[in-house]
């Protein structure tokens, strides 16, 4: 009989309600919220009939605990994760591991150290248009590749005090949205040789960012990868592989669903589309999650991984500054 | 009436340009000289026109311009014969290989007191001026970002022999975005960093992939793929677009996206068929008014110097793998 596995939720934003939800469908069970200040635990413990507590650090030290979920502003999730693993508890890390690679490794040493799984949430690996693209490729249908674009983002987003538009805390767009497709094409084409990048944090008068990257590739493949934080409104991700044999596009603004509400909070002419699925990525990962805890596979998403993706999101950032590629 | 004729149907928009002659009322095309005969011969009949095989006696055959659609190695050849001739001259994108060639050019043209222009339609596309009006008004406020394609479907034949194109697509799809951004902003290109190579298809020596990485003169920063990376099976040749970051608001034009899907059970690919206004008509259009007019062209051989510098850059900085400074000479 397989007991169900309790989650501590520390960090109840955006991310942390998501994954609240996510895991709660993948068969976990919502124990304990903790948040600073408690106000946003106490709304997510309620939905899901958990404890919530203002002190994250106690929170993730609970006997009743299984594993953690760290969904709080990046430059704190090293020290949690930390934390966790000398606890001796597994951990669901949201993407990025860390702010710098110093605090990717002493994640990743902490968890080997204290035998515990850790598991970053690069989610793109999971969504299913992501995975179809890539199952096309594999079945030869653009014959060899040899370059890739991808678009992400759309409004800059706030966060708890602004956050995530504080590019020294967040790493801007670069580190905190570009880096799901930074990951999606190292997992699809390998490990890259040289980054160069360009970007707009702090660089105008205005809260926005806008990230231009290429990815050279030791396979020879050339990404080029846009990131937006520079729109007004909406959300839209575009991919397009090419190859020697043929070539495939994704938009999301081909969606089955398109809503137009009357009155909205932006006004009434926001159009708001919608791709449901039966089971969304962030439920698939915390499935992965499950059955890697439970020992019956691994992850597809290795601590590895998730340093390297920092590493190139950090030399695209190096670049951006320097005006000149950074190599690995 | 003004009369034009064209030198060598090489490449493919000279046939485009000859039907916008024969369109225009107060223009014709004379004369066809190429130096591949047979060619030259063939697209005469075809638009109704004589064909002169002796360079020297086309040029002086009561010409007022001429159109130059060679192969690029062999523009400043034929531009430097028309200027000699007298004959204002309308010469098809890139302007030349090698910036000294360019040079040349222009001063050839300087010194015979003729007008030079470069095919860049880009301009003349509806969609494209209604972004320059736009930004012209104020209504983005300062530009901040620009990401761009030119991407296209492979061009075959001598575009991808290094010795007849001077380089692939990097060269042959980013002049086109660096004359469409220098004329929409106003301002000049200061670095370029770029990755190329040819990762698409095999058996040519020049690449059919670029991705660039600019800086302007006002602090825009830009990106830009130059491609022939469309497939054959496509259902367009390929386009041209921009996403503009402004202080004021984002634009993004996809400057061909004026087109009904076509789906015929006997071309079984599905087709875009463009419905939108000739972008080559209205760069002829304009350059035969310029002609009449005794004006220099709009697109000027400058114009077509200075988008050359920046692929000259984009290739040394792909052999580098460094950021390059643009000179302008």
């Amino acid at each position: 009989m397989s007991t169900q596995m309790n989650i501590a939720i520390i960090g109840c934003g955006m991310m942390g309600e998501l994954h609240a939800a996510s895991a709660s469908e993948a068969g976990f069970r919502i124990a304990v919220c903790a948040s600073q200040p408690a106000e946003a635990a106490e709304v997510l413990a309620k939905k899901f009939d958990a404890e919530a507590v203002a002190d994250p650090m106690a929170a993730l030290r609970r006997d009743d605990i299984d594993a953690v979920c760290i969904a709080t502003p990046t430059p704190t999730h090293a020290d949690y994760v930390v934390a966790a693993a000398e606890a001796g508890k597994h951990i669901f890390c949201e993407k990025p591991l860390g702010r710098t690679l110093e605090q990717c490794d002493q994640a990743i040493s902490a968890a080997e150290e204290n035998g515990v799984k850790l598991y970053v949430g690069h989610v793109v690996r999971y969504f299913h248009e992501f995975e179809a693209i890539r199952a096309q490729i594999d079945a030869g249908k653009v014959g060899k590749v040899g370059f890739v674009k991808t678009y992400r983002g759309g409004i800059s987003p706030m966060g708890a005090s602004g956050w995530f538009r504080d590019a020294k805390q967040s790493g801007g767009a670069t580190l905190d949205l570009l880096i799901h497709d930074l990951d999606w094409l190292r997992y699809t084409f390998g490990d890259p040789e040289r980054v160069f990048s360009q970007n707009l944090a702090g660089k105008t008068s205005l809260p926005i960012d806008y990230v231009l990257a290429t990815l050279r590739f030791s396979s020879g493949v050339i990404a080029q990868s846009i990131g937006t934080w520079a729109h007004p409104a909406g959300f839209r991700v575009k991919a397009e592989v090419c190859g020697s044999g043929g070539m495939i596009q994704y938009d999301s603004h081909d969606a089955p669903i398109s809503v137009m509400p009357r009155e909205t909070e932006s006004g009434p002419s926001m159009i708001v589309p919608a791709s449901p699925v039966n089971e969304s990525p962030y439920t698939r990962e915390w499935r992965d999650f499950a059955k890697w805890l439970k020992g019956e596979s691994k992850p597809k998403v290795t601590p590895e991984d998730a340093k390297w993706a920092v590493r190139i999101a950090l030399g695209a950032i190096d670049s951006a500054e320097s005006g000149q590629p950074v190599t690995f | 009436m003004t009369r034009v004729g064209i030198m060598s149907f090489a490449h493919m928009h000279a046939f485009a340009y000859a039907d916008c002659l024969r369109r225009l009322p107060d223009a014709e095309l004379s004369a066809v000289w190429d130096d591949d005969a047979d060619r030259g011969n063939e697209a005469a009949k075809q638009f109704e026109t004589s064909f002169i095989e002796d360079q020297a006696t086309f040029l002086n055959s009561g010409l007022d311009a001429v159109i130059i659609t060679s192969e690029n190695v062999k523009h400043r050849a034929m531009v430097e014969a028309a200027a000699s001739a007298g004959l204002s001259i309308l010469c098809e994108k890139p302007i030349a290989t090698t910036i000294d060639d360019a040079k040349a050019m222009i001063a050839a043209c300087n010194d015979a007191g003729v007008g030079l222009g470069t095919a860049f339609p880009c301009r003349y596309i509806p969609s494209m001026m209604d972004v320059k009006k736009r930004i012209d008004a104020g209504e983005l406020g300062t530009i901040y970002a620009c990401a761009c394609t030119n991407n296209g479907q492979f061009p075959g034949g001598w575009f991808a022999d290094q010795s007849l194109a001077g380089g692939g697509a990097t060269m042959d799809h980013t002049v086109h975005i660096a004359d469409a951004l220098r004329w929409l902003l106003g301002q000049e290109f200061t670095k370029v960093y770029c990755e190329n190579g040819n990762l698409l298809r095999e058996g040519i020596n020049t690449d059919d992939v670029g991705s660039l990485h600019l800086e302007m003169t006002g602090g825009t920063m830009v990106s830009h793929v130059a491609s022939w990376n469309r497939a054959a099976s496509f259902p367009t040749w390929g386009d041209v677009t921009m996403e503009i970051i402004g202080e004021k608001g984002v634009l993004a034009v996809d400057a061909f996206n004026q087109k009904i899907d076509v789906y015929s059970d006997e071309v079984v690919k599905t087709e875009w068929a463009y419905w939108g206004d000739d972008c080559n008509f209205g760069l002829i259009a304009d350059f035969v008014d310029a002609v009449k007019n005794k004006q220099p062209p709009t697109v000027s051989g400058l114009d077509g110097l200075r988008a050359l510098e920046v692929t000259t850059a984009a290739y040394a900085s792909a052999r580098s793998h460094q950021s390059v400074p643009i000179e302008l000479s």
